[in-house]
């Protein structure tokens, strides 16, 4: 295959006046729609879906992955300036942004995210370019077992991302693990902790569990020390935007590594964003010279998760338009657009809509493009949304994070939910324990409980069945690794710090 | 306190019923779908919910109402006034659901009307990459040596109803595996990782179409157009009943049958549009033929089935 015709080919469709509009229509939305807490893409997609159907198929799905990559991009705006994610993918980046920008750093921290997002989206569009059929082949061979194991490495490795205690960080971990088996079992059908409530079979929605953990605890927390419009006007200015050399230096090796963990993520059918950029957060963290600095601002917290979770959404395409898989919800939605215009993506429709296929890729560049463009200028005006009195800004916020917690499934319930995690939320603020643990193990309990329970069905309730899988056995060795050195570090560290005590009161 | 607000709701509203179906309807309708957007299901409820706004002249809403295998959507409608102006889309899962949530907050016989059925295809039993065999004879004899896995695409769905039903009718052993969702349960196929998956030809002649997964039997009496070399469980010998997977429209219980008759009829001159009908064919589907009665019957006898079978192979939980 020539790949410059096909890229001729795909610019030349994705240029056309029409999808060109479709692709600002989309982007443009899925920046309003990241800033928003609350209101997330599936949120967004699910409301603007019927209009596809009037759409040349093409031109809607240009704009429905401009609202899916776009809202990646402005989710990290609210995480840093408020220390409110605008989606769970970006929930990590609150854990370095809010500080940075309560050190006065808030430009810059917008302006290097839009650049960590650009170098992610780019990595992950030149994987889904050159590698797409290749990948979706190895996809199909990584069975529940790998999986499983992967998950479990993801969780071994993640659990100590925050900066504070980490019994407390594993403490919330599980209970966002046990508050992922809330719901009916997926393998035997038992109802567990549902108490007889119908909405709760389908377990805690995702969105208001983050939502109320986050946006509803951080406004009650803030209620309370209102300060309004204590922003340094400084701030916005360009000067103070640019970043220093030491601030570029720390930031390559982030943005390399954020990618890779990335694009991994993003082409796993199933994992996503979200997993991405947790994961990308605590390989940097692990990875650090001095990892006391995340948590307190470091800039490598925010380069690393966000070029990750905008790498795995452009890799998040891989298995959904070569295997005609979807990944998730957002992007079964997607190919509904297509499917509804009579196209049904699979591995031949790279040969029957190369117009489509090619148009999509390249659609997606000129996206990112026109989000880099349009973001910043736009960072100053969100840093003065910071001068907005709270006692307006936070109702609205509220506002919104209900309707967005209320529309992914039209039901009420999920409303009381994020009231019920936004008190749970604040007292786990005064408590001092961590939050994103808590998402990171919501996140990854029902990845790993479902592939564990369907690779054991797999194997015939054979455990060392299991083991036999050499990719399995290589990363569950790796993580017994991994949980090994943890421990001894952590009691290499303690026995440290006891003798320098003794030394001190000696 | 919310049923008590639904209870008051009910009974405010039910004075103003009785009248006037036969300018049905002269404002908004809702058709709830019980599943997420994007799917099988929600593309077909939406592209109904079109034509219906031409024939009514109102604007017909569809609000995704997911959950609990479309349960959540249903006692949603058990709730709302029989008045036709909340209907709803479902599928078979509509009798094959209740079976398996016995513990659901209404009478899915009596809290339910069925008001029309809209279309149906067969069951279509798809083999994965690890299967060898390419006809249905030669996969029962290739799972006798081979104990096979049986994917579904999750607890009390339709294609979890037909495995139990194959699996215990052939008398073969083998495992089923629950996925969450069709797509999960196909790339399990195309990998290898799992060997069977029995659902609607809707949700996977795609993949057919894609040569990634082989079609190896229709689950039922006859053989599918589409794929006339497939063939069907009777033939092999296997005792099955002549099923299908269909979709169709819900009311609340109580509706008045005019109205009911009413609904149905226009889903009816829907049927008869041949645009619409093009588009159930992409979608390997057939339009139904079923009138209301024999679709009320039908829906009665389906869900007697599938709840005794739920008790022979010990799926439900009790």
């Amino acid at each position: 295959m020539d790949m410059f015709a096909n890229l001729a080919l795909g610019l030349e469709t994705a240029l056309s006046p029409t999808n060109l509009l479709y692709c600002f229509v989309g982007v443009t939305l899925g920046t309003i729609i990241g800033v928003i807490p609350g209101i997330g893409t599936l949120a967004a997609i699910s409301m603007l879906f019927p209009i596809t159907f009037h759409l040349d198929p093409i031109a809607a799905i240009i704009m429905l992955a401009g609202i899916w990559y776009g809202t990646t991009y402005g989710g990290s705006t609210a995480a840093i300036l408020l220390n409110i994610p605008g989606a769970p993918a970006n929930a990590v980046t609150a854990l370095d942004g809010y500080p940075m920008a309560r050190q006065g750093r808030g430009g810059l921290a917008l302006l290097m995210t839009t650049v960590a997002s650009f170098i992610g989206g780019s990595f992950g569009i030149i994987i889904l370019t050159l590698f797409s059929p290749v990948i979706a082949g190895y996809a199909l061979q990584v069975s529940s077992a790998e999986y499983f194991a992967l998950m479990l490495l993801g969780l071994v490795a993640a659990s100590t991302i925050s900066d504070s205690s980490a019994l407390k960080g594993l403490a919330m971990v599980v209970l966002g693990l046990l508050l992922s088996t809330v719901g009916m079992d997926a393998q035997s059908g038992a109802a567990r902790f549902t108490f007889g409530n119908l909405a709760l079979l389908d377990g805690l929605s995702i969105v208001a569990l983050a939502m109320g953990i986050f946006g509803v605890a951080e406004i009650i927390a803030s209620v309370r020390k209102i300060n309004v419009g204590d922003i340094d006007r400084k701030t916005i200015s360009w000067s103070a935007m640019l970043p220093s050399r030491d601030d570029v230096r720390r930031s390559w090796m982030p943005l390399v590594r954020g990618s890779s963990v990335g694009s991994f993520f993003g082409a796993l059918p199933g994992t996503g964003p979200s997993v991405a950029a947790f994961m990308a957060y605590a390989l940097e963290k692990r990875s650090a010279k001095e990892p006391e600095r995340f948590g307190n601002g470091a800039i490598e917290g925010i380069m690393a998760p966000e070029s990750a979770n905008n790498a795995a959404d452009q890799t998040a395409f891989i298995p959904t338009l070569s295997l005609g898989i979807p990944g998730s919800a957002t992007m079964a939605l997607m190919l509904g657009a297509l499917m509804i215009h009579g196209i049904n993506p699979g591995p031949n429709l790279i040969i029957e809509q190369p117009a489509l296929f090619w148009g999509l890729i390249m659609s997606f560049w000129i996206g990112n493009v026109l989000l880099v463009i349009m973001n910043l200028p736009l960072i100053g005006l969100w840093v003065r949304l910071l001068t907005v009195p709270y006692h307006l800004m936070y109702p609205s916020i509220l506002m919104f994070i209900c309707i967005g917690a209320y529309s992914v499934r039209y039901n009420a319930f999920d409303v009381f939910v994020v009231l019920g995690f936004g008190l749970l939320g604040y007292l786990m603020r005064v408590f001092a324990l961590p939050a994103a643990p808590l998402l990171l193990g919501f996140v990854l309990g029902p990845l790993l409980e479902q592939h564990f329970r369907r690779a054991m069905v797999l194997a015939r309730g054979d455990f060392t069945a299991m083991l036999e899988r050499p990719v399995t056995a290589t990363v569950l060795s790796l993580t017994g690794l991994l949980l090994v050195w943890s421990v001894w570090s952590g009691w290499r560290k303690y026995r440290a710090r006891v003798r320098a005590q003794q030394a001190i009161e000696a | 306190m919310k049923t008590f607000a639904f209870a008051a709701l009910a009974l405010g509203m039910l004075a103003g019923v009785a009248h006037g179906q036969e300018n049905f309807p002269n404002r908004p309708v809702t058709l709830v779908i019980p599943y997420g957007p994007g799917g099988s299901t929600d593309l077909l409820g939406r592209q109904l919910a079109a034509e219906l706004q031409k024939i009514w002249g109102q604007p017909v809403v569809v609000e995704n109402r997911t959950g609990a295998g479309s349960m959540i959507g249903t006692a949603y409608l058990a709730q709302s006034q029989p008045d036709g102006y909340t209907l709803l889309f479902n599928t078979a899962a509509h009798v094959t659901a209740p079976a398996i949530y016995t513990d659901l907050p209404f009478d899915p016989e009596t809290d339910i009307t069925p008001v029309a059925m809209l279309s149906y295809s067969p069951f279509l039993m798809v083999a994965g990459s690890g299967v060898k065999s390419e006809r249905l004879e030669d996969l029962l004899v290739e799972a006798e040596d081979r104990p096979m896995f049986v994917a579904t695409a999750g607890l009390g769905s339709s294609s979890h109803f037909a495995a139990e039903l194959f699996v215990g009718q052939s008398g073969l052993d083998m495992d089923i595996v629950h996925y969450s969702g069709g797509g999960e349960a196909l790339t399990d196929l195309m990998g290898g990782h799992s060997d069977l998956y029995i659902s609607s030809t809707a949700s996977s002649m795609a993949a057919v179409a894609g040569q990634q997964v082989k079609p190896i039997g229709i689950l039922g009496i006859g053989r599918y157009d589409s794929l006339p070399e497939t063939q069907s469980t009777a033939e092999v010998g296997i005792e099955t009943p002549d099923i299908r997977i269909w979709q169709g429209i819900f009311g609340p219980g109580g509706m008045p049958r005019e109205l009911v008759e009413k609904i149905n009829a226009d889903i009816t001159k829907v049927l008869e549009n041949e645009e619409f009908l093009g588009m159930l064919s992409a979608n390997y589907t057939m339009a139904a033929t079923a009138t209301l009665d024999e679709f009320q019957a039908m829906v009665a006898e389906e869900m007697d089935f599938w709840r005794k079978l739920a008790k022979e192979r010990e799926i439900t939980k009790d």
